[in-house]
């Protein structure tokens, strides 16, 4: 078993103590180091990163790269307004990582651009803080595993949600037993929603590089549902909600139970409120599904995972998160709303608030803390690329499952899914020409 | 600076009467309490401030009696009222409708339809401008480019002119989202990099501008040095062009996270204060004599994501923080940028002043009342009239107050003094 990252600490800490001084010497003088860094996909969330890298005034933004002129220029301007310094900007991230030659690369371009990027920042000698998922299908986030520990490189990947105080209080509740013998485990993210209404497609804003935005993905016709955001409702470019918040649940699971992966899979999902996907040449809708029930059956555990974007979710207290129903209780870890524990005998909730950070209500500030104190202290860092392949991994083998139309039993050492070629072929996919998917 | 239009027809008739009549003539008006119309976007004078005074600001607990309820359609297109009729607007069923009220009884007089895209990316969708009315016309725009003339009575549509492709500009990402402007023969848009104009009696194209992002917000109509000038932000920059000619005058630089630059300026004098989201923040501006520009102050904590806020006196009052984040109404000091006070979880509900009150609605549909003061807001009255979202902001007009949420409910507000 590996070791849980309370007893790394616990362990680091012994370490400290018995090296003494010297370990702490050294970790002052790697403190004052300064990264040359660089944002790859200058959205939001790209942005939301960036300001928390410059916080920690010890990274230089030197370098952006987005396919949009616009966001580009943006991102620039606000660099420069916070920092003083002008970043050198780039539409192509091979031209970034060549000439830029960072030591930090942020990914936060869409999902399918993820594991490409992040193998080739890696390779030009950059520690990375990728989004999740890891990768659009399995193996590419495989390969990007692979890469991380054949460079030795420091890959963060953007699970916030292992630093976010009330998660860490959370499980070391759940790890110390409280919850008793865990039977079952629910994951859910309910809203309210309705049909989808196509829009139409358009001609890419000016000094756009659609071409790149779509990368080794299908070339679909521009349509501002596809950008800026939107294109996690596209089956071509992300996972749908699965591949959203399904990682940051199912990760969550994994890091509360040491559980690596599950055994069985099955899914199903569809569109029935939103409607047909449409994609006409003419106007287009997004085609993730509206709802999707995934079961992931462990060797002690079922889980199940449950998206809805219609109806809401007025008959329980909770909008989102993961309920471990154990022999003592139910423990609901939540996002805004904290955690609570709902013991069996009757005893008062237990109850913690979520300490999050402004303006997005996230963690990113101690997630890039991490990060660095990675780097500095050559170590793992918490939400290291493997445990992250594995929790977007899960998230993929539903959708897998759901494409598939069947269940599929999953040899996680070996990542591979038992007795069903054609079922494995879908761990990877064809790129559009000239991207080439990554060997493993 | 004189405020064109309605204002400087006022501000030149008080001049020439002698001060016991204005006060005789004033009074009259008041007795008469017909109030005001609040026939556009931001209302007469373009600054989210109606003249009316006499109007009931303490309400029993359950608040004001609810004079009509109406539903519209999905959608944020706030409150045009003139002679005695209430417009807005909302989607359905990939339809935007435009509804004309009976403005006392909420009657339905007439509505128009045509086929639009809902357009819900990231938020509820639907039409985001406010129809404008004048002599006895209607002018509305859809996110899409669509601008109708209606008759104001009849409903009958006039002209009607597709902008988008007349002009071959870019739709911006949430689509064009200003409400038409009328000055003199033109009806100026927020569309293009720098607007377009169209003609009031053929809609006609007069004037136009380049085919980049628009922004979000309305032109404000600003005199100055003897030009007539509107104020508004493209997706780059907030600018100023000649009304009458389309030159553009000015621009100053202003990138905010995807192009969202939404909130009206708010002009006094030879000052122009911006705002946007995302963290951008505001400045006020100070042009010359020939309108240009230059940076006074920077205010990165008061940051317009969504509504414009309104300026009374020296002081600002606005809703600062991101749309759903519950971010606080603030009071700004005009001419230094500073932050008087800040009263939280309001959101970005929108407000509007009246008679020395701001009238603000918070963003989950409560409206509160309350003197516009630098020493702190305390509401006089409050009450949840909507529930869903809400970012148009209120209206009153005529002794009415009218809101409405993304949904499309609309609640009528009887705030006369029977």
């Amino acid at each position: 078993m590996t070791p849980t990252r309370r007893q790394f600490i616990q362990s680091a800490a012994a370490a400290s103590a018995v090296l003494g001084a010297p370990f702490i010497l050294s970790a002052q003088q790697a403190g004052q180091r300064k990264f040359k860094t660089a944002l790859i996909g200058c959205g939001w969330w790209g942005r939301n990163i960036l300001r928390e890298a410059i916080e920690s005034k010890r990274c230089d933004i030197t370098a952006l790269c987005d396919v949009d002129e616009r966001v580009l220029e943006q991102t620039q301007d606000q660099v420069n307004d916070l920092t003083g310094s002008t970043p050198k900007t780039f539409k192509d991230f091979r031209e970034l990582l060549d000439r830029g030659k960072p030591d930090i690369a942020i990914i936060a371009t869409p999902d399918h651009w993820h594991a490409l990027q992040s193998i080739a920042a890696l390779k030009a000698g950059a520690h990375v803080y990728v989004e999740k998922p890891t990768g659009h299908t399995v193996n590419e986030s495989r390969a990007v595993v692979k890469a991380a520990r054949d460079t030795g490189k420091v890959v963060q990947v953007g699970l916030h949600r292992r630093v976010s105080p009330h998660h860490v209080s959370a499980r070391r509740l759940f790890q110390a037993g409280d919850v008793g013998q865990l039977g079952m485990v629910r994951c859910f993210v309910d809203a309210g929603g309705g049909k989808e209404s196509p829009a139409e497609n358009a001609e890419p804003p000016e000094g756009m590089d659609w071409d790149m935005w779509c990368g080794p993905g299908p070339l679909r016709p521009y349509n501002g549902k596809l950008h800026p955001g939107g294109w996690r409702n596209f089956l071509d470019y992300a996972n749908g909600q699965l591949g959203d918040w399904g990682v940051h649940w199912l990760d969550q699971v994994q890091w509360f139970t040491g559980e690596k992966y599950p055994k069985r899979i099955f899914s199903s999902a569809g569109r029935p409120i939103k409607g047909p996907p449409v994609n006409d040449g003419k106007r287009m809708t997004g085609d993730a599904p509206d709802h999707q029930v995934v079961v992931y059956e462990f060797e002690q555990f079922t889980c199940t995972w449950e998206h809805r974007q219609f109806a809401g979710n007025a008959t329980e207290k909770h909008r989102l998160g993961v309920y471990f129903y154990g022999t003592q209780g139910i423990l609901h870890v939540g996002w805004r709303d904290g955690w609570t524990f709902y013991p069996t005998t009757g005893n008062k909730t237990v109850h913690e608030d979520a300490q999050l950070e402004q303006p997005d209500g996230h963690n990113i500030k101690l997630l890039w803390a991490d990060f660095l104190a990675a780097i500095d202290e050559r170590r793992r860092p918490v939400a290291d690329i493997e445990p992250a392949h594995r929790a977007s991994a899960m998230a993929m083998l539903g959708m897998l499952s759901w494409k598939a139309g069947r269940s599929l039993t999953w040899d996680g050492d070996k990542e591979q899914i038992v007795g069903d070629p054609e079922a494995n072929a879908m761990l990877a996919r064809v790129y559009r020409k000239p991207w080439v998917y990554p060997a493993l | 600076m004189l405020r064109i239009g309605r204002t400087r027809r006022v501000l030149v008739h008080r001049r020439r009467l002698s001060p016991p009549l204005c006060v005789l003539l004033f009074a009259t008006f008041a007795l008469t309490a017909r109030g005001a119309d609040w026939p556009n976007w931001r209302g007469p004078d373009h600054n989210g401030i109606s003249a009316e005074s006499d109007w009931l600001d303490h309400w029993p607990a359950g608040g004001p009696p609810v004079a009509w309820k109406a539903n519209v359609g999905i959608g944020f297109s706030g409150f045009c009222v003139a002679e005695g009729r209430v417009y807005t607007a909302g989607n359905a069923d990939e339809t935007d409708t435009l509804f004309c009220f009976d403005a006392a009884s909420g009657r339905p007089l007439w509505k128009y339809s045509y086929p639009a895209e809902l357009g819900d990316k990231y938020f509820e969708g639907g039409p985001t401008a406010t129809a404008a009315c004048e002599a006895g016309r209607v002018y509305f725009d859809s996110r899409w480019g669509d601008v109708f003339c209606f008759d104001a009575v009849t409903g009958k549509v006039i002209w009607t002119t597709q902008v988008q492709r007349e002009t071959g500009c870019h739709v911006p990402d949430w689509g064009f989202a200003g409400s038409p402007l009328l000055f003199r023969n033109l009806v100026v848009l927020n569309v293009g990099d720098a607007g377009v104009a169209l003609d009031k009696a053929t809609g006609k194209i007069v004037w136009k501008s380049g085919k980049k992002d628009a922004g979000y917000s309305t032109p404000v109509p600003v005199q100055f040095n003897g030009r007539s000038i509107g104020v508004f932000a493209d997706g780059a920059a907030y600018l100023a062009v000649d009304l009458e000619t389309g030159k553009e005058l000015w621009r100053v630089r202003w990138l905010t996270q995807g192009g969202i630059n939404v909130a009206d300026p708010l002009v006094s004098g030879d000052k122009v204060m911006i705002s946007s989201g995302y963290g951008k923040g505001s400045e006020l501006l100070k042009m010359n004599a020939d309108a240009e520009p230059t940076r006074v102050w920077k205010n990165r904590e008061f940051s317009t994501h969504i509504s414009p806020g309104v300026l009374l006196g020296h002081y600002v009052y606005g809703d600062s923080g991101q749309a759903s984040e519950g971010g606080p109404l603030v009071c700004v000091d005009f001419d230094t940028g500073e932050q008087k006070w800040e009263y939280p979880h309001v959101g970005s509900g929108g407000l509007t002043a009246a008679g020395g009150k701001l009238i603000a609605m918070t963003e989950r549909g409560e409206i509160l009342v309350g003197p516009a003061s630098p020493d702190g807001f305390h509401p006089t009255a409050r009450a949840q009239v909507l529930g869903g979202k809400t970012w148009a902001p209120p209206v009153l007009a005529n002794g009415r107050i009218y809101v409405r949420n993304a949904a499309g409910d609309i609640v009528c507000l009887d705030v006369s003094k029977k």
